[in-house]
Protein backbone atom coordinates (compact mmCIF):
# COMPACT_ATOMS: atom_id res chain seq x y z
CA UNK A 1 0.00 0.00 0.00
CA UNK A 2 1.52 3.71 -0.96
CA UNK A 3 1.35 6.07 1.61
CA UNK A 4 0.78 9.27 1.12
CA UNK A 5 1.58 11.83 3.23
CA UNK A 6 0.25 15.40 3.95
CA UNK A 7 3.44 16.68 2.75
CA UNK A 8 3.45 14.16 -0.31
CA UNK A 9 -0.22 16.53 -1.11
CA UNK A 10 1.72 19.94 -0.96
CA UNK A 11 4.99 18.87 -2.44
CA UNK A 12 2.48 17.60 -5.44
CA UNK A 13 0.35 20.46 -5.37
CA UNK A 14 3.38 23.00 -5.41
CA UNK A 15 5.27 20.90 -8.25
CA UNK A 16 1.69 21.96 -10.94
CA UNK A 17 2.32 25.88 -9.90
CA UNK A 18 4.35 28.26 -12.37
CA UNK A 19 7.16 30.36 -10.65
CA UNK A 20 4.77 33.19 -11.00
CA UNK A 21 2.08 31.74 -9.10
CA UNK A 22 5.00 30.40 -6.49
CA UNK A 23 6.26 33.64 -6.06
CA UNK A 24 2.70 35.31 -5.39
CA UNK A 25 2.44 32.65 -2.54
CA UNK A 26 5.46 33.45 -1.17
CA UNK A 27 4.64 37.63 -1.52
CA UNK A 28 1.32 36.68 0.52
CA UNK A 29 3.04 34.99 3.51
CA UNK A 30 3.51 31.54 2.11
CA UNK A 31 7.15 31.34 3.19
CA UNK A 32 7.69 27.66 2.47
CA UNK A 33 6.58 28.28 -1.80
CA UNK A 34 10.65 29.39 -2.13
CA UNK A 35 11.42 26.23 -1.35
CA UNK A 36 10.24 24.75 -5.02
CA UNK A 37 11.73 28.11 -6.12
CA UNK A 38 14.87 27.71 -5.14
CA UNK A 39 14.80 23.66 -6.00
CA UNK A 40 13.67 24.68 -9.38
CA UNK A 41 16.15 27.76 -9.98
CA UNK A 42 19.61 27.73 -7.79
CA UNK A 43 21.43 25.30 -9.92
CA UNK A 44 20.93 27.58 -13.05
CA UNK A 45 21.55 30.29 -11.16
CA UNK A 46 24.45 28.78 -9.79
CA UNK A 47 25.78 28.01 -13.11
CA UNK A 48 25.47 31.43 -14.52
CA UNK A 49 26.90 33.13 -11.45
CA UNK A 50 29.99 30.68 -11.51
CA UNK A 51 30.72 31.32 -15.55
CA UNK A 52 29.78 35.38 -14.73
CA UNK A 53 32.19 36.05 -11.68
CA UNK A 54 35.23 33.01 -12.61
CA UNK A 55 34.58 32.02 -9.21
CA UNK A 56 32.90 29.19 -7.07
CA UNK A 57 32.90 30.72 -3.49
CA UNK A 58 31.71 34.05 -4.66
CA UNK A 59 28.71 32.43 -7.34
CA UNK A 60 27.25 30.92 -3.78
CA UNK A 61 27.55 33.79 -2.19
CA UNK A 62 25.88 35.55 -4.62
CA UNK A 63 23.00 32.78 -4.88
CA UNK A 64 22.57 32.68 -1.37
CA UNK A 65 22.07 36.86 -0.94
CA UNK A 66 19.76 36.59 -4.19
CA UNK A 67 17.56 34.21 -2.34
CA UNK A 68 17.48 36.44 0.82
CA UNK A 69 16.86 39.41 -1.28
CA UNK A 70 13.47 37.78 -2.74
CA UNK A 71 12.15 37.58 0.85
CA UNK A 72 13.40 40.44 1.93
CA UNK A 73 11.43 42.81 -1.15
CA UNK A 74 9.03 39.88 -2.11
CA UNK A 75 6.67 42.78 -1.22
CA UNK A 76 7.57 44.52 -4.32
CA UNK A 77 7.05 41.31 -6.29
CA UNK A 78 4.56 42.32 -9.46
CA UNK A 79 1.45 40.60 -10.29
CA UNK A 80 2.50 41.09 -14.30
CA UNK A 81 5.95 39.75 -13.38
CA UNK A 82 8.24 37.25 -14.93
CA UNK A 83 9.73 35.43 -11.87
CA UNK A 84 13.12 34.05 -13.76
CA UNK A 85 13.53 37.97 -15.20
CA UNK A 86 12.90 39.34 -11.69
CA UNK A 87 15.69 36.60 -9.66
CA UNK A 88 17.81 37.70 -12.50
CA UNK A 89 17.40 41.35 -12.02
CA UNK A 90 18.35 40.54 -8.54
CA UNK A 91 21.26 38.59 -9.48
CA UNK A 92 22.65 41.34 -11.30
CA UNK A 93 22.35 43.86 -8.58
CA UNK A 94 24.13 41.33 -6.08
CA UNK A 95 26.73 40.50 -8.44
CA UNK A 96 27.60 44.79 -8.82
CA UNK A 97 27.40 44.87 -4.85
CA UNK A 98 30.19 42.19 -5.47
CA UNK A 99 32.14 43.51 -7.94
CA UNK A 100 32.06 46.77 -6.09
CA UNK A 101 32.96 45.11 -2.57
CA UNK A 102 36.08 42.96 -4.36
CA UNK A 103 36.78 45.31 -6.55
CA UNK A 104 38.78 42.83 -8.65
CA UNK A 105 37.70 42.03 -12.17
CA UNK A 106 36.58 38.36 -12.69
CA UNK A 107 39.11 36.04 -13.62
CA UNK A 108 38.59 32.30 -14.58
CA UNK A 109 40.99 30.52 -12.63
CA UNK A 110 39.50 29.50 -10.06
CA UNK A 111 40.99 25.48 -9.35
CA UNK A 112 38.16 24.35 -8.56
CA UNK A 113 37.09 24.57 -11.92
CA UNK A 114 39.48 23.28 -13.75
CA UNK A 115 40.74 19.80 -11.84
CA UNK A 116 44.28 19.10 -13.20
CA UNK A 117 43.77 15.60 -12.41
CA UNK A 118 46.05 12.98 -14.58
CA UNK A 119 44.13 11.18 -16.59
CA UNK A 120 45.69 7.51 -17.85
CA UNK A 121 42.22 6.00 -19.68
CA UNK A 122 41.42 5.65 -23.24
CA UNK A 123 40.74 9.11 -25.06
CA UNK A 124 42.42 10.66 -22.55
CA UNK A 125 44.02 12.73 -25.02
CA UNK A 126 40.63 13.87 -26.60
CA UNK A 127 39.68 14.72 -23.06
CA UNK A 128 42.34 16.55 -22.35
CA UNK A 129 42.10 18.78 -25.39
CA UNK A 130 38.35 19.03 -24.48
CA UNK A 131 39.83 20.45 -20.98
CA UNK A 132 42.20 23.10 -22.75
CA UNK A 133 39.30 24.07 -24.98
CA UNK A 134 37.18 24.78 -21.86
CA UNK A 135 39.85 26.55 -20.12
CA UNK A 136 40.74 28.59 -23.36
CA UNK A 137 36.98 29.67 -23.50
CA UNK A 138 37.06 30.46 -19.57
CA UNK A 139 39.69 32.42 -20.12
CA UNK A 140 38.02 34.01 -23.21
CA UNK A 141 35.06 34.91 -21.31
CA UNK A 142 37.15 36.29 -18.28
CA UNK A 143 39.01 38.91 -20.44
CA UNK A 144 35.07 40.11 -21.83
CA UNK A 145 34.14 43.44 -20.90
CA UNK A 146 31.57 42.43 -17.87
CA UNK A 147 28.32 43.34 -20.17
CA UNK A 148 29.29 41.65 -22.39
CA UNK A 149 29.99 38.46 -20.48
CA UNK A 150 26.89 38.84 -18.54
CA UNK A 151 24.00 39.34 -21.48
CA UNK A 152 26.06 36.19 -23.42
CA UNK A 153 25.53 34.17 -20.32
CA UNK A 154 21.57 35.35 -20.19
CA UNK A 155 21.01 34.53 -23.55
CA UNK A 156 23.00 31.28 -24.10
CA UNK A 157 22.02 29.46 -20.63
CA UNK A 158 19.17 30.48 -19.20
CA UNK A 159 16.52 30.02 -21.09
CA UNK A 160 15.55 33.67 -21.31
CA UNK A 161 13.49 34.86 -24.08
CA UNK A 162 14.65 38.08 -25.56
CA UNK A 163 11.76 40.11 -23.97
CA UNK A 164 13.02 38.86 -20.70
CA UNK A 165 16.37 39.32 -21.22
CA UNK A 166 15.42 43.33 -22.40
CA UNK A 167 13.33 43.21 -18.90
CA UNK A 168 16.76 42.20 -16.62
CA UNK A 169 18.37 44.36 -18.68
CA UNK A 170 16.53 47.17 -18.60
CA UNK A 171 16.61 47.63 -22.26
CA UNK A 172 14.73 46.97 -25.91
CA UNK A 173 14.41 44.06 -27.14
CA UNK A 174 16.54 44.94 -30.13
CA UNK A 175 19.24 46.41 -28.05
CA UNK A 176 19.64 43.00 -25.85
CA UNK A 177 19.37 41.37 -29.38
CA UNK A 178 22.72 44.01 -30.71
CA UNK A 179 24.48 43.64 -27.57
CA UNK A 180 23.93 39.78 -27.17
CA UNK A 181 25.41 39.07 -30.76
CA UNK A 182 27.99 42.20 -29.91
CA UNK A 183 29.13 40.20 -27.20
CA UNK A 184 29.16 36.85 -28.85
CA UNK A 185 31.62 38.51 -31.37
CA UNK A 186 34.02 39.67 -29.14
CA UNK A 187 34.31 36.54 -27.48
CA UNK A 188 34.72 34.60 -30.43
CA UNK A 189 37.47 37.27 -31.29
CA UNK A 190 39.16 36.88 -27.73
CA UNK A 191 38.46 32.64 -27.92
CA UNK A 192 40.46 32.98 -31.46
CA UNK A 193 43.50 35.06 -30.30
CA UNK A 194 43.72 32.45 -27.27
CA UNK A 195 43.87 29.65 -29.48
CA UNK A 196 46.71 30.90 -32.00
CA UNK A 197 48.45 32.23 -29.26
CA UNK A 198 47.86 28.62 -27.66
CA UNK A 199 49.30 26.64 -30.68
CA UNK A 200 52.54 29.63 -31.27
CA UNK B 1 21.68 41.85 -49.60
CA UNK B 2 25.33 42.73 -48.36
CA UNK B 3 27.71 41.43 -46.33
CA UNK B 4 27.35 44.03 -43.72
CA UNK B 5 23.43 43.85 -43.60
CA UNK B 6 23.72 40.33 -43.90
CA UNK B 7 26.30 40.02 -40.76
CA UNK B 8 24.05 41.97 -38.65
CA UNK B 9 21.27 39.40 -39.46
CA UNK B 10 23.43 36.20 -38.22
CA UNK B 11 22.06 36.72 -34.84
CA UNK B 12 18.71 35.72 -36.01
CA UNK B 13 20.28 32.29 -37.75
CA UNK B 14 22.62 31.66 -34.27
CA UNK B 15 19.70 32.12 -32.44
CA UNK B 16 17.44 28.62 -32.69
CA UNK B 17 14.55 30.41 -30.54
CA UNK B 18 13.91 33.23 -32.18
CA UNK B 19 14.94 31.89 -36.54
CA UNK B 20 11.93 30.43 -39.00
CA UNK B 21 13.44 29.75 -41.96
CA UNK B 22 10.83 32.59 -43.93
CA UNK B 23 12.24 35.02 -41.87
CA UNK B 24 15.93 34.29 -42.19
CA UNK B 25 15.78 33.08 -46.21
CA UNK B 26 17.76 36.25 -47.55
CA UNK B 27 20.38 35.79 -44.92
CA UNK B 28 20.74 32.02 -46.15
CA UNK B 29 21.35 32.81 -50.08
CA UNK B 30 23.52 35.26 -49.29
CA UNK B 31 25.45 33.14 -46.99
CA UNK B 32 24.95 30.60 -49.62
CA UNK B 33 27.00 32.69 -52.38
CA UNK B 34 29.48 34.41 -49.98
CA UNK B 35 32.63 32.91 -48.88
CA UNK B 36 33.63 35.89 -46.52
CA UNK B 37 30.69 35.35 -44.95
CA UNK B 38 30.59 31.77 -45.29
CA UNK B 39 34.13 32.27 -42.87
CA UNK B 40 32.29 35.07 -40.50
CA UNK B 41 29.05 32.46 -39.64
CA UNK B 42 31.54 29.57 -39.00
CA UNK B 43 33.75 31.32 -36.47
CA UNK B 44 30.59 32.44 -34.52
CA UNK B 45 28.76 29.28 -34.59
CA UNK B 46 32.13 27.12 -33.60
CA UNK B 47 32.23 29.62 -30.45
CA UNK B 48 28.80 29.45 -29.82
CA UNK B 49 28.78 25.57 -29.96
CA UNK B 50 32.07 25.73 -28.00
CA UNK B 51 30.26 28.02 -25.43
CA UNK B 52 27.34 25.37 -24.93
CA UNK B 53 29.70 22.74 -24.48
CA UNK B 54 30.99 24.39 -21.26
CA UNK B 55 30.76 21.81 -18.77
CA UNK B 56 27.54 22.97 -16.07
CA UNK B 57 28.77 24.17 -12.77
CA UNK B 58 26.98 22.29 -9.94
CA UNK B 59 26.99 24.39 -6.40
CA UNK B 60 27.91 22.59 -3.34
CA UNK B 61 25.35 21.31 -0.73
CA UNK B 62 26.50 24.26 1.70
CA UNK B 63 24.08 26.18 -0.89
CA UNK B 64 20.82 24.61 -0.01
CA UNK B 65 22.01 24.34 3.46
CA UNK B 66 22.36 27.92 4.32
CA UNK B 67 18.91 28.65 2.04
CA UNK B 68 16.74 26.21 4.22
CA UNK B 69 18.34 27.71 7.65
CA UNK B 70 17.67 31.31 6.21
CA UNK B 71 14.63 30.32 5.29
CA UNK B 72 13.47 28.70 8.35
CA UNK B 73 14.89 31.61 10.33
CA UNK B 74 12.71 34.08 8.59
CA UNK B 75 9.66 32.24 9.14
CA UNK B 76 10.60 32.19 12.90
CA UNK B 77 10.82 35.62 12.79
CA UNK B 78 7.67 36.59 10.97
CA UNK B 79 6.01 34.17 13.72
CA UNK B 80 8.09 35.90 15.90
CA UNK B 81 6.70 39.63 14.52
CA UNK B 82 2.82 38.29 14.54
CA UNK B 83 2.81 37.26 17.60
CA UNK B 84 4.45 40.43 18.76
CA UNK B 85 1.70 42.37 16.67
CA UNK B 86 -1.14 40.06 18.55
CA UNK B 87 0.68 41.35 22.23
CA UNK B 88 0.32 44.74 21.44
CA UNK B 89 -3.12 44.60 19.76
CA UNK B 90 -4.05 43.32 23.32
CA UNK B 91 -2.09 45.65 24.76
CA UNK B 92 -3.70 48.37 22.61
CA UNK B 93 -7.44 47.58 23.36
CA UNK B 94 -6.61 47.44 27.31
CA UNK B 95 -5.03 51.02 26.44
CA UNK B 96 -8.17 51.67 24.46
CA UNK B 97 -10.85 50.86 27.22
CA UNK B 98 -8.68 53.03 29.51
CA UNK B 99 -9.14 55.75 26.99
CA UNK B 100 -12.99 54.89 26.53
CA UNK B 101 -13.52 54.50 30.20
CA UNK B 102 -12.34 57.43 31.78
CA UNK B 103 -14.25 59.50 29.95
CA UNK B 104 -17.42 57.73 30.42
CA UNK B 105 -16.58 58.62 34.34
CA UNK B 106 -15.63 61.94 34.40
CA UNK B 107 -18.88 62.20 32.39
CA UNK B 108 -21.13 60.18 34.69
CA UNK B 109 -19.49 62.33 37.91
CA UNK B 110 -20.44 65.33 35.71
CA UNK B 111 -23.91 64.29 35.26
CA UNK B 112 -24.32 63.17 39.54
CA UNK B 113 -22.87 66.49 39.67
CA UNK B 114 -25.39 68.86 37.62
CA UNK B 115 -28.48 66.76 39.55
CA UNK B 116 -26.82 66.92 42.64
CA UNK B 117 -26.75 71.34 42.02
CA UNK B 118 -30.14 71.47 40.71
CA UNK B 119 -31.93 69.06 43.26
CA UNK B 120 -29.93 71.48 46.43
CA UNK B 121 -29.41 74.90 44.63
CA UNK B 122 -31.86 77.72 43.17
CA UNK B 123 -31.53 77.36 39.38
CA UNK B 124 -29.81 80.95 38.35
CA UNK B 125 -31.87 83.15 36.18
CA UNK B 126 -30.39 82.33 32.72
CA UNK B 127 -29.98 85.53 30.16
CA UNK B 128 -31.84 85.10 26.93
CA UNK B 129 -29.52 83.28 24.06
CA UNK B 130 -30.28 84.61 20.14
CA UNK B 131 -29.62 81.82 17.48
CA UNK B 132 -26.88 83.39 15.72
CA UNK B 133 -25.16 83.21 19.62
CA UNK B 134 -25.94 79.66 19.24
CA UNK B 135 -24.60 78.37 16.40
CA UNK B 136 -21.61 80.16 17.44
CA UNK B 137 -21.34 78.71 20.18
CA UNK B 138 -22.04 74.97 18.57
CA UNK B 139 -19.11 75.70 16.37
CA UNK B 140 -16.89 77.09 18.88
CA UNK B 141 -17.44 73.44 20.76
CA UNK B 142 -16.92 71.52 17.91
CA UNK B 143 -13.58 73.71 17.06
CA UNK B 144 -12.88 73.01 20.81
CA UNK B 145 -13.38 69.18 20.23
CA UNK B 146 -11.19 68.98 17.10
CA UNK B 147 -7.91 70.58 19.25
CA UNK B 148 -8.27 68.36 21.72
CA UNK B 149 -8.30 65.49 19.62
CA UNK B 150 -5.23 66.38 17.42
CA UNK B 151 -3.58 67.64 21.10
CA UNK B 152 -4.49 64.46 22.42
CA UNK B 153 -2.86 62.31 19.17
CA UNK B 154 0.32 64.79 19.10
CA UNK B 155 0.79 64.05 22.82
CA UNK B 156 1.03 60.03 22.54
CA UNK B 157 4.09 59.14 23.60
CA UNK B 158 6.17 57.75 20.83
CA UNK B 159 6.21 54.41 22.45
CA UNK B 160 2.06 54.10 21.24
CA UNK B 161 2.81 55.69 18.06
CA UNK B 162 4.93 53.23 17.27
CA UNK B 163 3.13 50.27 18.26
CA UNK B 164 0.43 52.02 15.70
CA UNK B 165 2.87 51.87 12.82
CA UNK B 166 3.99 48.26 13.83
CA UNK B 167 0.11 46.81 14.29
CA UNK B 168 0.06 47.35 10.59
CA UNK B 169 2.60 44.87 9.62
CA UNK B 170 0.51 41.96 9.33
CA UNK B 171 -2.36 43.70 7.71
CA UNK B 172 -3.00 41.84 4.54
CA UNK B 173 -5.10 44.59 3.10
CA UNK B 174 -5.30 47.67 5.21
CA UNK B 175 -7.94 50.45 3.53
CA UNK B 176 -6.08 53.41 2.46
CA UNK B 177 -6.69 55.05 5.92
CA UNK B 178 -3.70 52.83 7.52
CA UNK B 179 -1.93 53.24 4.36
CA UNK B 180 -2.43 56.91 4.37
CA UNK B 181 -1.80 57.17 8.40
CA UNK B 182 1.69 55.41 7.38
CA UNK B 183 2.88 57.88 4.92
CA UNK B 184 1.73 60.65 6.95
CA UNK B 185 3.61 58.80 9.60
CA UNK B 186 6.75 58.87 7.37
CA UNK B 187 6.26 62.62 6.26
CA UNK B 188 5.46 63.93 9.48
CA UNK B 189 6.55 62.08 12.59
CA UNK B 190 9.17 63.74 15.01
CA UNK B 191 10.40 60.47 16.23
CA UNK B 192 13.08 58.63 13.44
CA UNK B 193 12.62 55.03 15.19
CA UNK B 194 8.85 55.66 14.58
CA UNK B 195 9.64 56.63 10.57
CA UNK B 196 11.58 54.24 10.12
CA UNK B 197 9.29 51.56 11.13
CA UNK B 198 6.48 53.23 8.75
CA UNK B 199 8.73 52.93 5.92
CA UNK B 200 9.37 49.48 6.80
CA UNK B 201 5.72 48.95 6.81
CA UNK B 202 5.32 50.22 3.88
CA UNK B 203 6.83 47.84 1.73
CA UNK B 204 4.40 45.04 1.35
CA UNK B 205 1.91 48.22 -0.73
CA UNK B 206 5.27 49.42 -2.66
CA UNK B 207 3.08 48.30 -5.68
CA UNK B 208 0.48 50.88 -5.23
CA UNK B 209 1.63 54.18 -7.07
CA UNK B 210 0.23 56.44 -3.85
CA UNK B 211 2.92 54.64 -1.60
CA UNK B 212 5.31 55.27 -3.65
CA UNK B 213 4.66 58.94 -4.48
CA UNK B 214 4.14 59.26 -0.74
CA UNK B 215 7.69 58.42 -0.03
CA UNK B 216 9.07 59.90 -2.67
CA UNK B 217 7.30 63.51 -1.11
CA UNK B 218 8.57 62.59 1.58
CA UNK B 219 12.53 62.17 0.97
CA UNK B 220 13.36 66.00 0.38
CA UNK B 221 11.69 66.57 3.75
CA UNK B 222 13.84 63.90 5.47
CA UNK B 223 16.64 65.07 7.74
CA UNK B 224 17.55 62.00 9.20
CA UNK B 225 20.52 60.20 6.94
CA UNK B 226 19.29 56.66 8.33
CA UNK B 227 15.62 57.18 6.89
CA UNK B 228 16.90 59.25 3.89
CA UNK B 229 18.91 55.56 3.34
CA UNK B 230 15.85 53.12 3.66
CA UNK B 231 13.91 55.54 1.61
CA UNK B 232 16.20 55.35 -0.97
CA UNK B 233 16.71 51.44 -0.75
CA UNK B 234 12.68 51.70 -0.50
CA UNK B 235 12.27 53.69 -3.82
CA UNK B 236 14.55 51.54 -5.41
CA UNK B 237 13.12 48.75 -4.48
CA UNK B 238 10.05 49.40 -5.86
CA UNK B 239 11.84 50.53 -9.02
CA UNK B 240 10.57 53.97 -8.74
CA UNK B 241 11.52 55.64 -11.80
CA UNK B 242 10.11 58.76 -10.69
CA UNK B 243 12.49 59.28 -8.00
CA UNK B 244 15.48 59.45 -10.74
CA UNK B 245 15.74 63.65 -10.66
CA UNK B 246 15.37 63.55 -6.64
CA UNK B 247 18.10 61.20 -6.17
CA UNK B 248 20.51 62.95 -8.56
CA UNK B 249 19.74 66.12 -6.75
CA UNK B 250 20.86 64.07 -3.50
CA UNK B 251 23.92 63.14 -5.48
CA UNK B 252 25.11 66.67 -5.54
CA UNK B 253 24.19 67.77 -2.57
CA UNK B 254 27.53 68.48 -0.49
CA UNK B 255 25.08 69.15 2.85
CA UNK B 256 23.97 65.25 2.83
CA UNK B 257 25.76 62.63 4.96
CA UNK B 258 28.42 60.73 2.73
CA UNK B 259 26.81 57.12 3.14
CA UNK B 260 22.96 58.85 1.88
CA UNK B 261 24.91 60.22 -1.26
CA UNK B 262 26.57 56.66 -1.93
CA UNK B 263 22.85 55.31 -1.28
CA UNK B 264 21.13 57.80 -3.99
CA UNK B 265 24.62 57.09 -6.29
CA UNK B 266 23.52 53.12 -6.17
CA UNK B 267 20.07 53.81 -6.43
CA UNK B 268 20.54 55.85 -9.37
CA UNK B 269 22.75 52.66 -10.67
CA UNK B 270 20.37 50.19 -10.24
CA UNK B 271 17.36 52.43 -11.87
Amino acid sequence: MVSFSATDAVDSATDTLSDHELMLAVRDGELDALGELFERHHGPLFGFLVKFTGHRNAAEDIAQTVFQRMLKYRHTYRDDGSFTAWMYHLARRCAADHFRKSNAAPTATDPADFRQVADDSPNAGDRAATRDDHALLHSALGCLDRDDREVLLLSRFQELSFNEIAAVLECSVGAAKVRAHRALRALRDIYLQLQKENLS
Amino acid sequence: MNCSSAQERFADLLDARASDAASTADVRAHLASCPDCQREYAALAQTLAALDSLPVAKPGPALRKNFYAMLEEEKNSAASIAASVVRRRHAARVSLWRWILIPVASGALAVAAFLAGTRYAPPAATPAVDVATKQELADLRKQVAQLANDTLNYQRSTTDRLQGVLATVDQKNPNQKVIADLIAALALDPSATVRLSAIDALYPHANQPAVRSGVLASLPREQNALVQVEMINFLVAAREHEAVPELERMTRNPALDAQVRDAAKRGLAQL
